[in-house]
C-alpha cells in the first residue's frame, strides 16, 4: 500500500482593490473554487484549492483592503482573518507593482503582526509601458521575505508563487515597534517614511506612464459635462435595444423545450396527482425561471464588462450629485441598473455601498425598477388596448407605452428614495471616496466568472423560492373545499348534450377553468374582489395577483387557464379571449383602457416577488425592511391604480 | 489657508493637514500622503464630486470632504 503524503496548507490572499487579486485567484484555482458567505455577514467568500507536488493548498480570497483600519463590512472581514491567521497559515499580499508605495503599506502592517507573508508583484507587464523599473531581488532582501513577480493576466510567475508557498522561508524585518505610537495617522506616516527608503532603493520611475495619459484622454470625453451623459444614455439605449432583439429567440427555444418536457412527462408518467404536480407545479415553475436566463445573462454581461473596464466608476462619478439628492449614492447606479434584469442579484450588489442608510434606501427602491419578469405582463396587457400598428409620429405606440412604464418605475424609485431620505434618521457620515481605476480592456475570464456567479444567484437563490411558491400555488389552484371538483366533472358528464358541438379538448378547457374558479385560489380571488373592485379588477384578476407572487410573469399563464385557452404559448388567443371578456354586472368590456392601465401600473409598482422579499430579509437581517417594502409598494400600487382607473373610467 | 475644494480643474498643491482623523487615515491608506502633491484632475459636470490625484493614486471625493483638506496651493 502506498501512502501519498498530503499536507494541507492554508493561504489567505489579500491586497488593495484593483491589484488583480481575483485574476490571480482564478489562475491559481481554476474551476476548483466556490463562492459562499462569511459567517454572520453578507460578504462573499471565495475559496478554492490547488495542488503542488501532491500537497493540497487551501486558499481564501479575502475582500480587497487598503490597510488594517477597516472602513466597510468587507474590509472588517479581511482585517479579522489577518489578525486571526494562525502560525502555519501563509498570507499572500498581492501588490500592484506600478503603485508600490501605497501597496506596501498593508504589507508592512501585516509583517509587523508577525505573520508569515509572501509578497506578489502583479502587473509586471505594465512596468515598461509606465517607464518604471523595479529590482525584485533587492526588494526581497530589504524586506526579508519572498517576492514573486507575476503577470496574473497570462499566468506568468504562478508556478514560482506555488513553490514559494510550499517552501516558505523568511527573515522579515520589523518596521514599527508595537504601541510605540498611539495615533494611527502618525503611525501610518512613519510607515510611509520607512517604505519610501526601501522603494527609493529598488524602484525608479521616469515621467508619467502611458496608461494614465490614455485614461485622462478617455476621461475627457466620458466625463464631459455634455457628452458624458449623452454617451451614458446611448450605451443604455443600445443595451436595451440589443437585449430585446437578441433574447427573444433563445427565450422561445427554452419555453418550447420545457413545453415538450412537460408534455412528455405528462404522457409518460402514470396519470394522477403526482403527474399533475410535476408537470403543472414543478416543470412550469422551472420553465418560468429558465426562460429569463438569456435576458438576465445578457444584461449582466453588459454591466460586468462596463464595470471591468473602469467605466462604471465614471458613471457613478457623474451620477453621484444627482443621486445624492434622493438619499442614494453614486455607487447606487449599479444596483439600479442591475434591477432591470432581476432585483435579487441587484440587491446583493448594494454591498459596495458603505453608508448604511444609502444602502438601505437603494435596497428598498430597487424593486420599483421594471425587471425582466414584468415584460411578458406588460406585453400582453399593452396589446389589449393598443393595436400593433398604431403610431404617434414615427414612434410605435406600443413601444412608447412600454418605455413609459420603465420610466415611471425609475421615477417612482427616485421619489420613494427621496421620501425615505427624509424619514430614515442616520448620524453616519456619507461620503463618496472611491478609487478611479485606469481604463483597460475587459479581462474576459473574470467577466465570465462574474456573470456566471450573478446568473447562479438568480437561478438558485431566486429559483428555489419560485419553485417552492409554484408548488404552493399549484396546491391552491388544484384543490377546492370538499367535493366541488367532482361536482363539476359530474355536471359535464351528465350534460353532454349541451356541449355536443364542442370537441373533447374544448370541454376539458372549460372544466379546468371552472375548477380553477372553485379552487382555493379562486376562493381567495373572490374574497379579495371587494377590495380590488375600486381599482377595476374582478376575481379573475384577483387570482392572478395571488399567483403572481411566485414571479410576476405567472400572470400570463394564469390568464390562459382562467380563459380556458389551454395553450399558453398562444398569446394571441389569450389576448382575444381577454378582449372579449365582459364585466359580469354591466356587460361592458372588462379589459377597458381604465382597467388595463390600472393593472399595468399595479404590476409596475406592487411588490409581488417572494424571492426579492427573501433576499431583502437576508441582506438587512431584519423582517422589518421586507415588511415595510411590501406595504409601501402595495399602497403605492393601489393608489396609483385607483387614480388611473378613475381618470380613464 | 486654502482648502482643496477651492481649487479648479488642473490646479495643484501640497497636502498640509486633514481636519478629520478618520478621513485623514482613509486618504493616507489610499496613497494621499501629507506633504505630497495633490491635484484636482476633474470636477463633475454638476460641480461635485471631484476626481483628485496624488502620484498614481486617483480617487473621487465630495466637496464637503475636500473642504477638510488643507493645502499649500502651488503657484
Amino acid at each position: 500500500m502506498s501512502v501519498v503524503e498530503k499536507k494541507l496548507f492554508n493561504v489567505l490572499l489579500v491586497g488593495n482593490p484593483n491589484t488583480g487579486k481575483s485574476t490571480l485567484f482564478n489562475s491559481l484555482t481554476g474551476l476548483n473554487q466556490k463562492v459562499g458567505n462569511f459567517p454572520g455577514v453578507t460578504v462573499d467568500k471565495k475559496s478554492g484549492t490547488f495542488k503542488v507536488n501532491n500537497q493540497v493548498v487551501n486558499i481564501i480570497d479575502l475582500p480587497g483592503t487598503y490597510s488594517l483600519a477597516p472602513n466597510s463590512e468587507d474590509e472588517k472581514v479581511t482585517n479579522q482573518y489577518i489578525l486571526e491567521a494562525k502560525n502555519d497559515e501563509i498570507i499572500v499580499v498581492v501588490a500592484d507593482v506600478t503603485n508600490l508605495k501605497r501597496n506596501l503599506l498593508l504589507l508592512t502592517q501585516i509583517m509587523d503582526l508577525g505573520k508569515k507573508v509572501v509578497l506578489v508583484l502583479n502587473m509586471m507587464d505594465l512596468l515598461q509601458k509606465n517607464n518604471q523599473e523595479v529590482n525584485v531581488e533587492k526588494l526581497s532582501k530589504l524586506l526579508g521575505i519572498s517576492v514573486i513577480p507575476i503577470n496574473a493576466h497570462i499566468g506568468k510567475g504562478v508556478d514560482e508563487l506555488k513553490n514559494a508557498i510550499v517552501h516558505f522561508k523568511a527573515n522579515p524585518v520589523k518596521f514599527i515597534e508595537k504601541d510605540s505610537l498611539a495615533n494611527a495617522v502618525d503611525e501610518t506616516m512613519l510607515r510611509y517614511g520607512k517604505i519610501n527608503e526601501i522603494v527609493n532603493q529598488c524602484f525608479s520611475s521616469k515621467g508619467e506612464g502611458k496608461t494614465s495619459v490614455l485614461t485622462k484622454k478617455i476621461d475627457n470625453i466620458l466625463t464631459h459635462k455634455f457628452y458624458g451623459y449623452l454617451i451614458f444614455l446611448s450605451i443604455l439605449f443600445t443595451i436595451f435595444q440589443a437585449i430585446f432583439s437578441w433574447s427573444s429567440y433563445p427565450m422561445e427555444l427554452i419555453e418550447k423545450g420545457f413545453l415538450l418536457l412537460g408534455n412528455w412527462l405528462g404522457n409518460t408518467l402514470s396519470q394522477g396527482i403526482l403527474n399533475d404536480l410535476i408537470v403543472n407545479g414543478i416543470v412550469a415553475g422551472l420553465s418560468g425561471i429558465f426562460v429569463f436566463v438569456p435576458q438576465i445573462t445578457m444584461l449582466f454581461a453588459f454591466i460586468v464588462v462596463l464595470e471591468d473596464t473602469g467605466y462604471m466608476s465614471r458613471v457613478s462619478f457623474l451620477m453621484d450629485r444627482i443621486l445624492r439628492q434622493f438619499g442614494l449614492n453614486g455607487k447606487s447606479i449599479i444596483p439600479l441598473l442591475s434591477s432591470t434584469a432581476c432585483a435579487v442579484p441587484a440587491i446583493m450588489s448594494t454591498r459596495t455601498i458603505t453608508n448604511l442608510k444609502e444602502r438601505l434606501i437603494t435596497i428598498m427602491v430597487a424593486p420599483l425598477i421594471s425587471c425582466s419578469a414584468r415584460i411578458p405582463v406588460y406585453t400582453l396587457l399593452i396589446g389589449l388596448i393598443i393595436s400593433k400598428d398604431s403610431s404617434w409620429g414615427v414612434f410605435n405606440l406600443q413601444g412608447l407605452l412600454m418605455m413609459g412604464l420603465y420610466l415611471i418605475g425609475f421615477i417612482a424609485a427616485l421619489g420613494a428614495a427621496w421620501v425615505m431620505k427624509k424619514l430614515i434618521k442616520s448620524k453616519e457620515k456619507s461620503s463618496f471616496i472611491m478609487e478611479m481605476p485606469i481604463y483597460r480592456m475587459p479581462r474576459w475570464k473574470n467577466v465570465g466568472l462574474s456573470i456566471y456567479s450573478k446568473v447562479q444567484v438568480f437561478l438558485f437563490d431566486a429559483g428555489k423560492i419560485i419553485v417552492a411558491i409554484s408548488i404552493v400555488l399549484w396546491v391552491l389552484s388544484s384543490y377546492g373545499p370538499s367535493n366541488t371538483f367532482e361536482k363539476i366533472e359530474e355536471k359535464y358528464a351528465v350534460e353532454t348534450n349541451n356541449y355536443s358541438s364542442l370537441s373533447e379538448k374544448e370541454i376539458n378547457h372549460l372544466i379546468s377553468a371552472e375548477k380553477l374558479e372553485a379552487s382555493y385560489a379562486g376562493i381567495i380571488g373572490k374574497t379579495i374582489e371587494p377590495l380590488i373592485q375600486p381599482i377595476g379588477f374582478d376575481w379573475k384578476i384577483g387570482i392572478s395577483l395571488v399567483t403572481s407572487f411566485a414571479a410576476r410573469e405567472v400572470f400570463v399563464g394564469t390568464m390562459a387557464t382562467l380563459y380556458s385557452v389551454g395553450d399558453e404559448e398562444n398569446t394571441m388567443s389569450i389576448r382575444e379571449k381577454m378582449m372579449n371578456a365582459k364585466n359580469a354586472e354591466t356587460g361592458e368590456k372588462l379589459y377597458s383602457t381604465a382597467t388595463t392601465m390600472s393593472l399595468l401600473l399595479f404590476y409596475a409598482f406592487a411588490m409581488q416577488c417572494m424571492a426579492t422579499l427573501a433576499v431583502v430579509y437576508r441582506e438587512t437581517k431584519s423582517i422589518k425592511w421586507p415588511l415595510i417594502q411590501l406595504t409601501y409598494m402595495g399602497v403605492l400600487a393601489y393608489l396609483s391604480s385607483f387614480i388611473v382607473y378613475h381618470i380613464f373610467a | 489657508m486654502t482648502t482643496l475644494d477651492q481649487l479648479i480643474e488642473n490646479e495643484s498643491g501640497t497636502i498640509c493637514n486633514i481636519c478629520d482623523e478618520q478621513l485623514a487615515l482613509q486618504l493616507l491608506t489610499m496613497g494621499f500622503i501629507l506633504g505630497e502633491e495633490i491635484k484636482v484632475e476633474r470636477i463633475a459636470p454638476l460641480h461635485d464630486p471631484m476626481i483628485i490625484t496624488s502620484g498614481c493614486n486617483c480617487l473621487s471625493i465630495r466637496k464637503k470632504d475636500a473642504k477638510l483638506i488643507e493645502i499649500n496651493k502651488a503657484s
